[in-house]
């Protein structure tokens, strides 16, 4: 019924975008304090690991942005990561963060401290009150594992970052779509990386697996940024759900 | 005419009059019971009372002479003859029913001279004076209509109406005279206007014809969605029908007509029906030829076959949303896509190049099929099987080569030449790195491609579109100007392009580049090919028209604003259309016809339209008008065109320099009132007793009965024969001269 496959191509030809302006750019939100990612390396990586393993491009480079400046309007993609609590937003970053969110913005807090149970640390906590000053109309709550989160390019059966974690991510959802996703793994702990190539921080309680399925999930967060819910569009739908029944079957011997 | 002649004088009411006479007869009479017990004096008793009765009478009436100038009006009767177009069928002799009709219409002025005939032909609508010999060019014989304009209308009210038709009129339905339904309708007719409606039937036989009766649809005609035809098919005049082969096909632009269905009817007793099931895949108006293989000895060919309009709507309109990669621009126009609930979508985006390591651990690079949501592009299966489904293919920056696109641009270019949309928007990957360049597919574009080795494919240097001042009069870009006026954001990139093609309207172009021709490059540009539309998009910035500071001062609804105006010039809204056009009284073929354009408001000159016939079979060349308005302030134009022969035609207009628009209509050279040949004298007859008329044939035209003239007085005088006064003095002295001879003669 299918005919040629994804992988049958003829010529490989490289994936760009005019000037890397339309690609994934993990910019940075400074916000409430923080004066930069909780890891330095982790937006670089995540932009590096989505350019090698999907045909998105991204920006190598990340950018970064105030909440309180114009240019919070000119992506559609915010990162704010931390480790400890952040300060009371200003009136000018609140009403920032509401115009980028009232255009359809999405954010990605990400949680560099939390448990090693999973329980959100002091800078969650203090986000999620802030993000109630911004978005007081809505509530985080937690995407089950048939969110296309879990499969917009891998599939996956839970997150985890850094730390294992608690094993769904959070979501503040408008209009269908998860406009604030919240992660208690420490996903950019999981991506950080030196100049040299060494891992910067050892996965809590995993091994290298669990890292892999970290950057997985930090990749489908980044597809779900681009492609939305392309990933439960019927026509992939059936095609998904036989791939998760065969996948769940016992290994034959 | 003078006459002369005397009443009693007019302040007398009625009653008066008569009791004043009723009384004078009495007094009389008991004059005569009185007088025949008398012996002698009698004969001046009855002298002086008849005398006196008498004077008492005038002195009451006072009677008056009146001289009037009087003449003899005929009676108003209207005939209403048939207009339509089947009196131009085969009559009872050599000639046709319109001979037939102009024989019955003579016949009834010669055998009523003094009647007022007015003789108006009736079709559709109100009914209109008739010159004798003139043609019927009416495509209905709609009587109810005329009949009621008739009484409505504030003239003389006719003392009686004559109908002279083939009977073959558009109500009540055939069969319909058997009814009590029908009769009550047609005493209802008469009624109406309260005259008796007298038939005189212009043909008895039936032609020797085989025809497409009438074809009716289970709803309306939705794309993609399949739709029953019940075909009925007319056999009569001795002709030998027993099976009979119907088709229905439907004209397209540039390519022999496309069979849609086939079926086989089975004639019995003069009739049969087929029940066809079509699918239509193009929304808009879609011409179908509905035809049958005659028999041999049909003498009326052309209503063999019926060119029908459909105008087929959209359930939803469904798009094919391909993208090669994910960006920002996939991003914000998937979600404008879906945010829109008439759009069905169905979207494949390129996830994975040959050259990304999914498992960077694997030995191989690729995590197993079993740990990624990827399914295969089913390019194939897309673009050959599924094309047809779609209402318009959004290419976004997708490699043709590299994703084996190439094999199907081919068929795509005839999907857009047979009335599917298409937009290319940009990327690195478009265009002419896309491998667009010099395939079927970049000859629908509106643009011309550089295919030449070497040829710049793009350009990365940021730059803000410019509106063209086709694009800032274009409907389609009006709601984005709404909300953006002209400022534009800046721009990551573009493509390259090539000189707009004819026909094609660049809306935008670079403030720098320039084609080889030395014209601005365009950005933007739409244009019309074949049956379809296509757009170049050479830029993959448009979602800053929502993340961006213009985005946040306009809420970001310039993104939206901007692809509601493209899609929808796509699938041919009425709100992005440059003008509007309709066939004025529908198109009758051989006869001249008039094209009504309406265009918008301060649109710009020259109105130039080609009527071109859809499948071109006739090889006839265009029809070129060309029109300028008096005012700029005009927005209706009647453009006259010349008479057309059958079949499907398309009318392509341009307003100015500015984008084109498209309007396909049938030319049946007898329609409905050509599909049934065979005359109904019956209802005539039944009209006719229904509303107490006459009937007769045309040959016979001459019994049908008029009313009477009317007598008309045009001046009159009224003169007394005597003043009050002397009636009175002249009852006094003879009722004196009577009592004197009662006196007389011993009586009290």
């Amino acid at each position: 019924m299918i005919g040629a496959a994804l992988l049958a191509f003829a010529v490989p030809r490289p994936a760009r975008a005019f000037g890397e302006r339309s690609a994934f750019d993990p910019r940075v939100l400074l916000a409430g304090g923080t004066t930069g990612p909780a890891h330095l390396s982790a937006p670089s990586r995540w932009s590096r690991e989505l350019q090698d393993r999907t045909s998105a491009p991204a920006r190598l480079t990340p950018s970064s942005v105030h909440a309180d400046e114009p240019a919070i309007v000119d992506a559609p993609f915010v990162y704010w990561s931390g480790d400890q609590a952040v300060s009371e937003l200003t009136p000018g970053e609140v009403s920032g963060l509401r115009r980028f969110f009232g255009l359809g913005g999405m954010m990605l807090v990400d949680d560099a401290n939390p448990g090693s149970s999973g329980a959100p640390s002091p800078f969650t906590r203090s986000v999620r009150n802030q993000l109630a000053r911004v978005l007081p109309d809505a509530t985080p709550i937690a995407l089950g594992i048939k969110h296309v989160l879990y499969h917009s390019f891998y599939l996956l059966n839970r997150a985890e970052g850094r730390v294992l974690g608690p094993p769904e991510v959070d979501a503040i959802v408008r209009g269908g779509e998860a406009q604030v996703i919240f992660t208690q793994n420490d996903l950019g702990g999981a991506l950080a990386r030196g100049a040299s190539g060494i891992w910067e921080a050892p996965v809590v309680p995993g091994d290298e697996l669990q890292r892999e399925h970290a950057i997985r999930l930090a990749v489908n967060i980044a597809m779900y940024v681009l492609c939305t819910n392309y990933k439960d569009d019927q026509v992939h739908a059936p095609f998904l759900m036989r791939r998760r029944a065969h996948a769940s079957l016992p290994t034959e011997p | 005419m003078p006459t002369t002649r005397f009443a009693p004088t007019s302040d007398l009411p009625s009653w008066a009059v008569v009791v004043a006479c009723v009384l004078a007869a009495a007094s009389f009479a008991l004059l005569l019971v009185e007088m025949r017990r008398r012996e002698r004096g009698g004969a001046v008793i009855v002298v002086t009372g008849i005398a006196a009765v008498a004077s008492l009478l005038f002195a009451v009436l006072r009677p008056v002479r009146i001289a009037a100038r009087e003449s003899v009006v005929g009676a108003r009767v209207v005939v209403l003859a048939d207009a339509s177009r089947s009196m131009a069928l085969p009559g009872d002799g050599r000639g046709t029913r319109r001979d037939e009709r102009d024989f019955a219409i003579a016949t009834l002025q010669k055998s009523a001279p003094d009647a007022r005939l007015l003789v108006l032909g009736f079709g559709d609508g109100a009914p209109k004076p008739l010159a004798p010999g003139s043609d019927g060019r009416a495509m209905r014989s709609d009587l109810t209509t005329a009949i009621r304009a008739l009484a409505a209308s504030p003239d003389e009210r006719p003392a009686a109406v004559i109908v002279v038709s083939d009977g073959r009129l558009d109500d009540p339905p055939d069969g319909a005279d058997d009814t009590v339904d029908s009769r009550a309708s047609l005493a209802a007719l008469g009624a109406e206007i309260h005259v008796p409606i007298h038939t005189v039937a212009t043909t008895r036989t039936a032609p020797a014809d085989a025809s497409v009766r009438h074809v009716s649809a289970s709803g309306a005609a939705v794309a993609h969605v399949p739709m029953s035809l019940r075909v009925e098919i007319g056999c009569g005049g001795g002709l030998a029908c027993d099976e009979l082969t119907v088709t229905a096909r439907e004209l397209r632009d540039d390519a022999p007509p496309a069979l849609l269905a086939s079926g086989l009817a089975h004639v019995k007793d003069g009739k049969a029906t087929v029940d066809l099931t079509v699918t239509l895949e193009r929304a808009g108006a879609r011409i179908l030829e509905v035809a049958i293989a005659p028999p041999s000895g049909d003498t009326i060919p052309e209503n063999d076959h019926r060119f029908l309009t459909f105008n087929v709507a959209r359930e939803r309109v469904r798009v094919l949303h391909v993208a090669g990669m994910p960006t920002n621009d996939v991003r914000e126009l998937r979600l404008w896509l879906k945010s829109d609930a008439s759009l069905d979508i169905v979207a494949f985006f390129i996830l994975r190049t040959e050259t990304d390591k999914t498992d960077p651990h694997a030995a191989n690079g690729q995590a197993p099929e079993s740990e990624l949501a990827l399914i295969p592009f089913p390019v194939d299966e897309l673009f050959s099987e599924h094309l047809p489904s779609f209402d318009a293919v959004v290419l976004q920056n997708i490699d043709a080569v590299q994703y084996k696109l190439d094999r199907h641009l081919g068929e795509l270019a005839s999907y857009v030449k047979g009335g599917g949309g298409l937009i290319m928007v940009g990327g690195e990957n478009s265009f002419i790195r896309g491998g667009y360049a010099g395939t079927p597919l970049g000859n629908v574009l509106p643009v011309d491609l550089d295919g030449t080795p070497g040829a710049t494919p793009d350009d990365a240097t940021p730059f803000a579109p410019k509106w063209t001042a086709q694009g800032k009069a274009a409907p389609l870009l009006r709601p984005l100007r709404t909300v953006v006026g002209d400022e534009l954001p800046l721009m990551p990139g573009t493509n390259v392009l090539g000189d707009v093609r004819p026909g094609g309207v660049a809306l935008w172009t670079h403030p720098t580049r320039t084609t080889k021709s030395g014209a601005p490059m365009p950005v933007l540009a739409i244009g019309d090919e074949g049956d379809g539309r296509s757009i170049a998009l050479a830029i993959d910035g448009l979602w800053q028209l929502k993340f961006s500071q213009l985005g946040a001062r306009t809420a970001g609804r310039g993104h939206g604003a901007l692809w509601d105006g493209l899609l929808g010039w796509l699938m041919r809204d009425p709100r992005f259309e440059p003008a509007q056009m309709e066939i004025v009284g529908g198109c009758t073929a051989g006869l001249p016809s008039t094209l009504r354009v309406q265009v918008l408001p301060g649109a710009s000159d020259p109105i130039v339209v080609d009527v071109s016939q859809i499948d071109k079979t006739s090889g006839a060349p265009p029809l070129h008008l060309e029109a300028h308005r008096a005012s700029p302030d005009d927005t209706t134009i009647d453009l006259a065109l010349r008479a057309l022969g059958p079949g499907g035609y398309t009318a392509r207009l341009r307003v100015g320099d500015g984008s084109a628009t498209r309007r396909d209509f049938a030319c049946e050279a007898g329609g409905d009132e050509w599909a049934d040949s065979r005359p109904d004298p019956e209802w005539l007859h039944a009209l006719a007793s229904a509303t107490h008329g006459s009937f007769a044939y045309a040959t016979d035209a001459a019994s049908i009965p008029f009313p009477k003239p009317t007598v008309v007085s045009a001046e009159r005088h009224v003169v007394p024969l005597a003043p009050p006064w002397m009636w009175s003095l002249v009852a006094a002295v003879l009722l004196g001269a009577h009592w004197f001879a009662r006196r007389r003669s011993g009586l009290a």
